[in-house]
């Protein structure tokens, strides 16, 4: 039940933005802030780029997430500006550290975590499909999305199993809990991966006609705005090789 | 419709399931049980009608499988899929999309339908089988009989011809199997042909109209269902098949030993995360001690986090349990009892069976450990990989583990999920001679000849509320009788729909004998012919 991060409730998700939208927006997010691309002189514009995950979360009903991250990220941010400057030695260091680490990737991770848990496998296929990526690569990507949260599952029922026995990382066989973890995941695994393909295939998947999907995918506003902000950065990146900026 | 003639099979790793020399046709509209003990080769038989045999699964077949104009092993998977619709054992695995809608839509896509086709049948198919409320939700929040439902939509959206069902019941309750018969008596209306593998009788003797009997990969008896109805419990037995009827069921245990004393479970409430509502919510709960106390109620009523709150295993259950003089929280209760799971493969971690059994021990004694194996019947197979064993000994490997760990308490969730009659009854053999020791063991299950084989007190559970906490005795069984009983209908059609309702309405106990009488008569008449 914790981990519905990757599992997508059509009904109560909020609002809705094109796969391909969000496809940008990660690649936009991993080039320049976990990248930090062109950082010096783009420096401004990072933290609105940081901000757009936040909204994203917010207005898809995970405002409990946007908040936590949002305040965090605030905190890293006046850390970096007003405190790392005064300090020194290994004080400033670890402050470097973990400001640089929170500022970089929490935005990264948030954005995953709404583009996971806001698209079904089957706008995901639809999207791919429009950008004409081939059904070999479609496939098995979709399973990835199936298989994740069952994986997980999984986890979570051999985590109690473990509890029970009282077998953990801290106990009598702490050397030994990684593999006790693993051996049954991966047979549980390997089964229920067998289990899904033949249940595919029996519904007539990767035949040699051309699949059909329901599912309507298109731009609205909100995805221009999106875009429009994802853009600017590349814009700005542009002109500074220009050496305009 | 299907023609099956001289096939004879075996997998390529394994010696279960193998044929040899099967043949036998299916006429078109025609509703056909497969039934035997497990391991028999029911379910190769749906297999080699969804043609996943020899496409996916891999093994030696000769012989030849037609399902109308279509040869199986030659045609491609998903020629066969617009032919053959299937509906699988576990619900868990048979999604391919992670919501209900996108998976209803998902064989009709594959069919290259065009687009608005698929949103009628979609909203066809969730009319038919009563899911439209389900439309839209993630799957992983549905309960097991929801996704049985909906993955029954999702084939009958795609309008095959022939449809498959492999165990469809083994983990449902008796509501969700009350639905999924209307969803069978709807395609047997529209005039689809059906096969069902099943282990469960009671619920398919008015849709079914023939039976097919195997063992040991042959077809021993191929007859039709009026016939199949009239052979005696005996003859059942002897078959090893699970009764046709559930009211003649009467209690069995013998190990009944109360001593007086009981388990006082308070405050067991629990609330999920994200739910509104209590998922669990017991003040105060007397239950005997070294009993076997079922726990039963619907799909979702509770009975699974009622579990886990028992064992420990949810740390923010306030409950306390109190036993004698001691009184444990959850922290305790995680060192005292004991779980065995629906999947025993999650609760397996070691090398060897030994390793497993001196794992839980709080000092390795391998003598100690060897004789626990050995009241098990574990001791010859000690040196394999847990893995590699049958699903009745991976079971019996848990509980020796629970045994070893000296829990006192033993929870099983569905232990017979999916069992034949005599699987069935060796785990209730298992429970007896547990019980027999200074333990409680709590069952949670949906299997009425479970509970009539070994269970010693009743505790039934809807909506997070403890609605029914009695032993099973004369009335206890009555009571039981009586839920399972409006629950499942297994009558002739003509009496059907007016009696069903006739007894959900007076919900008397009367009224409840009645068609066996008549049944009775009806049986005698014929035996005197």
């Amino acid at each position: 039940m914790q981990w519905s991060i990757l599992q997508t409730d059509v009904d109560a998700r909020g609002l809705v933005l094109d796969p391909r939208t969000k496809l940008l927006l990660l690649i936009t997010m991993a080039v320049f802030v976990l990248g930090g691309v062109g950082s010096a002189k783009l420096s401004f514009f990072n933290p609105v780029l940081c901000l757009v995950p936040f909204f994203l979360l917010l207005l898809s009903h995970r405002v409990k997430t946007a908040m936590v991250s949002l305040l965090l990220y605030i905190l890293a941010y006046l850390i970096m500006l007003f405190v790392v400057p005064h300090t020194m030695g290994l004080i400033n260091y670890l402050l470097l550290g973990t400001g640089v680490v929170v500022m970089r990737l929490l935005p990264g991770i948030l954005t995953g975590m709404y583009v996971l848990s806001s698209t079904t496998v089957s706008e995901f296929t639809a999207a791919m499909r429009k950008i004409h990526v081939s059904e070999k690569l479609i496939i098995p990507l979709s399973v990835m999305f199936r298989f994740f949260p069952t994986v997980i599952d999984e986890y979570s029922s051999i985590k109690d199993a473990m509890c029970m026995r009282g077998v953990n990382f801290g106990g009598r066989n702490a050397g030994k809990a990684l593999e006790y973890r693993l051996v049954p995941l991966m047979i549980c695994s390997v089964k229920i991966g067998q289990e899904l393909s033949a249940a595919a295939l029996t519904r007539g998947l990767g035949g040699n006609v051309h699949r059909t999907n329901v599912c309507r995918i298109g731009f609205h506003i909100t995805d221009t705005v999106v875009m429009a902000l994802c853009a600017a950065p590349y814009v700005g990146l542009l002109l500074s090789w220009c050496g305009v900026l | 419709m299907i023609e099956i003639e001289n096939v004879s099979f075996s997998y390529a790793n394994s010696e279960d399931g193998a044929l040899s020399d099967v043949s036998f046709r299916v006429q078109k509209g025609e509703v056909v049980l497969l039934c035997g003990e497990s391991g028999c080769g029911k379910t190769t038989i749906t297999r080699l009608i969804n043609g996943l045999i020899p496409h996916y699964y891999e093994g030696e077949l000769t012989g030849s499988v037609r399902v109308g104009e279509l040869d199986v092993t030659k045609a491609e998977l998903y020629e066969t899929a617009r032919v053959v619709g299937s509906v699988f054992q576990n619900p868990r695995s048979q999604f391919f999309c992670v919501d209900t809608t996108s998976e209803i839509a998902f064989g009709c896509e594959n069919m290259s339908l065009p687009e608005d086709e698929i949103r009628q049948r979609i909203a066809e198919a969730a009319e038919d089988l009563e899911v439209t409320t389900l439309l839209g939700r993630s799957i992983f929040k549905l309960s097991g009989g929801e996704k049985q439902r909906v993955a029954c939509a999702s084939v009958a959206a795609m309008r095959p011809e022939v449809l498959v069902l492999d165990e469809p019941t083994s983990n449902l309750d008796m509501v969700a199997i009350k639905k999924l018969r209307k969803i069978l008596l709807l395609w047997k209306k529209q005039g689809r042909t059906i096969i069902i593998a099943e282990h469960r009788l009671h619920w398919l003797m008015d849709i079914c109209d023939r039976v097919v009997y195997m063992r040991c990969g042959k077809v021993k008896a191929d007859c039709r269902m009026q016939e199949f109805v009239l052979m005696g419990a005996c003859r059942f037995k002897e078959m090893g098949l699970r009764p046709l009827y559930l009211e003649n069921l009467a209690p069995r245990n013998s190990c009944r030993k109360e001593h007086g004393e009981s388990i006082l479970l308070s405050d067991f409430s629990f609330r999920y995360k994200q739910a509104k509502t209590l998922t669990l919510d017991i003040g105060g709960l007397a239950l005997p001690k070294g009993g076997i106390i079922a726990v039963i109620g619907h799909n979702g009523a509770g009975k699974t986090t009622f579990a886990r709150c028992l064992c420990g295993l949810e740390k923010s259950c306030k409950g306390v349990l109190k036993e004698g003089g001691s009184v444990q929280k959850a922290r305790q209760r995680l060192k005292c009892c004991y779980m065995v799971m629906q999947d025993v493969n999650h609760q397996l971690f070691t090398e060897t069976v030994l390793d497993e059994v001196l794992l839980s021990m709080r000092k390795p004694d391998e003598a100690a450990a060897e004789k626990i194996l050995d009241s098990l019947d574990l001791l010859p197979v000690r040196k394999l990989h847990p893995m590699s064993l049958s699903g009745g000994q991976k079971q019996r490997v848990a509980i020796a583990s629970a045994v070893a760990s000296r829990r006192d308490i033993i929870i099983f969730d569905e232990p017979t999920s999916g069992l034949d009659l005599r699987h069935m009854q060796e785990v209730s053999e298992n429970l007896k001679q547990l019980c027999g020791q200074e333990r409680s063991l709590f069952i949670i299950t949906h299997d009425l000849e479970l509970i009539m084989e070994c269970c010693t007190h009743i505790l039934h559970l809807e909506n997070g509320r403890v609605i029914g906490n009695y032993p099973l005795d004369f009335e206890g069984c009555k009571r039981l009788e009586l839920l399972f009983g409006s629950a499942s209908v297994n009558r002739g059609n003509a009496l059907e729909s007016p009696f069903e309702n006739r007894l959900q309405n007076s919900g008397s106990f009367k009224i409840c004998k009645h068609p066996k009488a008549v049944e009775k008569k009806y049986m005698h008449q014929n035996m005197a012919n």
